[in-house]
């Protein structure tokens, strides 16, 4: 029995591992958003719909495969985020009104409107793509014959993963190392300071609404050998970046990824220890638990070790 | 009918007293005209459904189904002699706003019957308005039990409910498999908890051990730390009640982590549209699930009404369809021997609608603690070689039952 309980705790944590990876790959494109514009993005999942439903038509028409439409749908995406944040956002950004957040509640609008043409279009059907390696999987006793335990790595699980990482990797290099990257960070840091030092900030709020696009697109990619997809699937999505993004840290790339291994941690252990009618109910929790007693979110543990490259 | 009347008043009180006889006659002439005209007025249905939202999917196959039935009774004279119009309103599901719309039906349109709605969420909260303003409604494909069991006069059922959409699939567990426990996974939605509840039941009845009972929310992605904990239990059967491709999820994640068990069960829904064999591929191979129709049934009008279906759809329809489809011809049936249009006579002609449709017989009995409940017996089909096959009950079988099934391992 022993070796059961083992077994079950470390496929648990492979789980949470691997749903953290996933979690944090849609968290990345909102953390990002929130931390340049201050703007809660509430059509992120919505967009991420719209990603799937771009690599569906693309596999459907032209047998391409998910993970190589990641090339076509992230551009696809960028272009539909930068264009929102030109033609939609930004004209609503400089209308005086009494509600504080306009731009929040136009993309709550956003990702209405999307959701309802996606279900003009495609019909409320369910769709996915039945690639080939949906189910395949490393497993343990494959590598090690006499193994006392069985574990198991799923393949499509562990892409994204792995993409979720390097993208983590690839974001943070940009925004460090490139002059475009830095010219976004001075616009999160300080408006007033980088129009005067000279940075185009509309260019630069656009920039960064068609990247956490292009990136929850790439996250789309990603997630439809895993899933399935509907014109409503967005907004549990756009909650979970949500939580993701509190949890990491306001606008924090480091903290969206490891606050969303935490959250994909936390709910596999849930779901195994506690039940898993429990996990929506525990990420709530820690949604409320970090708002109230970390504010700042793993992102300010992290600076008070002073080894963050916050673009904040 | 009244407008005439206001009509012939005004007239009355303009006119003087010696013309009156002339306008009389007119006025008479008029009635006999509208008289007619009133007669072939269409019956205006409306009827609420899941159009947008996750269930949307399932208000969909209703929908299509409802108008392939309106064609065929208008195309062969109506309702007695009425044209029979329908329109549709979107209850995304949410139960508030279905109370809304059916509230408007029966308040503004002052509609005599009610038709529709697919979660079983939507229908208690339409029950319970229909009662209160004594208006029949005809539950379509909601299946939580507690719809027939309130005492509510107005309220009918079509469809089986949930404690006996499973008996098909006990009888044969208990033929055929015969196992001593059991894992229950079930989305935590009305018809997943009731489902999860009664095989608990039947499982105890039958002296199987429930080892394990577990519900998850709609949508959920990962299942694999629970999968992992059922594996570490072994149980003999896994009984899943979901809605939609969660079901195909639960099994390709059941492969994934290579959980054997004697028998994979589901409990209809999910795991009978053809999408579930699409999304979970090979996964799906030798899953049995309880369901109440398939389009291969010898019920008069299934197969016509199912091959309709696909020429104008392109796939076949699920029980949900049919189970729409032919309750339009219950509440015809119903219209056409009921005195009057009023509420009252429709529900007295639903009382003792005796009659079979392409969904099976109607009848709808007081038994079991239900009332005005349909009975119907429920089916077996298993996912042999990529194909839907009926393997229960025996004697409307389609194709052998394959029991023992292959571990994982063994299929490679």
């Amino acid at each position: 029995m022993a070796a059961g309980q083992i077994e079950l705790f470390l496929q648990t944590l492979i789980a949470g591992f691997l749903l953290g990876g996933l979690y944090a790959l849609i968290g990345l494109g909102m953390a990002l958003i929130l931390g340049v514009m201050k703007i809660i993005n509430l059509a992120h999942g919505d967009l991420m719909m719209v990603a799937m439903y771009v690599a569906y038509v693309l596999f459907q028409f032209f047998h391409i495969d998910p993970y190589l439409a990641v090339f076509i749908v992230a551009p696809v995406l960028f272009i539909l985020g930068a264009g929102l944040q030109k033609f939609l956002i930004t004209p609503v950004l400089k209308v005086e009104s009494i509600l504080p957040h306009n731009q929040v509640i136009l993309t709550v609008g956003i990702g209405i409107v999307l959701s309802n043409l996606a279900t003009l279009i495609f019909k409320s059907d369910y769709l996915s793509i039945p690639v080939s390696y949906a189910t395949k999987a490393w497993y343990l006793s494959d590598f090690w014959k006499g193994s006392p335990i069985e574990l198991s790595l799923s393949f499509a699980w562990s892409v994204s993963f792995l993409i979720a990482i390097a993208i983590t990797g690839v974001l943070w290099f940009f925004l460090t190392r490139t002059d475009t990257g830095k010219s976004i960070r001075a616009t999160a840091q300080d408006l007033d300071a980088a129009l005067l030092m000279g940075v185009n900030v509309n260019h630069m709020r656009m920039l960064t609404f068609g990247l956490g696009s292009a990136l929850v697109g790439i996250a789309g990619c990603l997630f439809i050998p895993i899933y399935y997809l509907y014109p409503s699937l967005g907004k549990q999505f756009t909650n979970i970046a949500f939580v993701i993004t509190i949890l990491g840290g306001l606008g924090s790339i480091e903290g969206a990824i490891i606050g969303g291994i935490i959250l994909g941690i936390f709910e596999s252990m849930t779901a195994t220890y506690l039940g898993m009618g429990w996990a929506p109910v525990g990420r709530f929790a820690i949604f409320v638990a970090v708002l109230i007693f970390l504010p700042g979110g793993v992102a300010s543990l992290m600076r008070r070790r002073s080894f963050t490259v916050s673009i904040k | 009918m009244q407008l005439c009347i206001v009509l012939i008043n005004t007239i009355i009180e303009e006119a003087s007293m010696k013309r009156l006889s002339v306008i009389m006659i007119g006025a008479l002439v008029l009635i006999l005209f509208s008289i007619p005209a009133y007669a072939a007025e269409p019956i205006q249905l409306s009827i609420s459904l899941p159009l947008t939202g996750g269930e949307a999917k399932f208000g969909d196959i209703q929908k299509r189904s409802y108008e392939i039935a309106a064609q065929e009774i208008n195309a062969k004279g109506g309702i007695k002699g009425r044209k029979l119009v329908l329109s549709f309103e979107d209850s995304e599901g949410k139960p508030e706003i279905a109370r809304s719309i059916v509230e408007k039906m029966i308040d503004v349109k002052k509609q005599p019957v009610i038709v529709g709605e697919y979660t079983s969420s939507c229908a208690k909260a339409v029950a319970a308005v229909a009662e209160e303003r004594k208006v029949p409604y005809l539950v379509v494909a909601s299946a939580s039990d507690e719809i027939t069991q309130k005492n509510y006069k107005y309220v009918f059922r079509l469809n089986p409910t949930n404690a006996h959409y499973a008996d098909g699939l006990i009888s044969f567990l208990k033929q055929v498999v015969k196992p001593s426990t059991m894992a229950i996974l079930y989305e935590s939605s009305d018809f997943g908890t009731s489902g999860a509840e009664d095989m608990a039941k039947q499982a105890a009845k039958m002296g199987i051990k429930v080892l394990l009972k577990e519900k998850y929310a709609k949508g959920a992605v990962d299942f694999k730390p629970i999968l992992s904990k059922v594996k570490s239990e072994r149980p003999d059967v896994i009984y899943m009640v979901s809605y939609v491709l969660d079901a195909a999820l639960l099994m390709r994640q059941l492969k994934e982590l290579r959980v054997d068990a004697k028998l994979f069960a589901g409990g209809a829904a999910g795991f009978a549209i053809p999408e579930f064999i699409e999304n979970a591929k090979d996964a799906s191979e030798y899953v049995v699930t309880a369901t109440l129709w398939s389009p291969k049934l010898n019920y008069p009008g299934s197969k016509q009404y199912a091959d309709k279906y696909k020429a104008k759809y392109g796939s076949y329809p699920s029980y949900h369809g049919a189970a729409a489809y032919s309750a339009l011809y219950v509440i015809k049936n119903a219209l056409e021997r009921a005195k009057s249009m009023k509420s009252d006579d429709i529900r007295n002609a639903l009382k003792t609608t005796s009659m079979t449709t392409a969904f099976g017989p109607v009848k709808f009995e007081d038994k079991e603690g239900y009332q005005n409940q349909n009975f119907i017996d429920t089916l077996v089909l298993q996912v042999i070689k990529g194909e839907f096959e009926t393997i229960w009950p025996l004697s409307i079988a389609t194709h052998k039952y394959i029991y023992p099934i292959p571990t994982w391992r063994e299929r490679g």
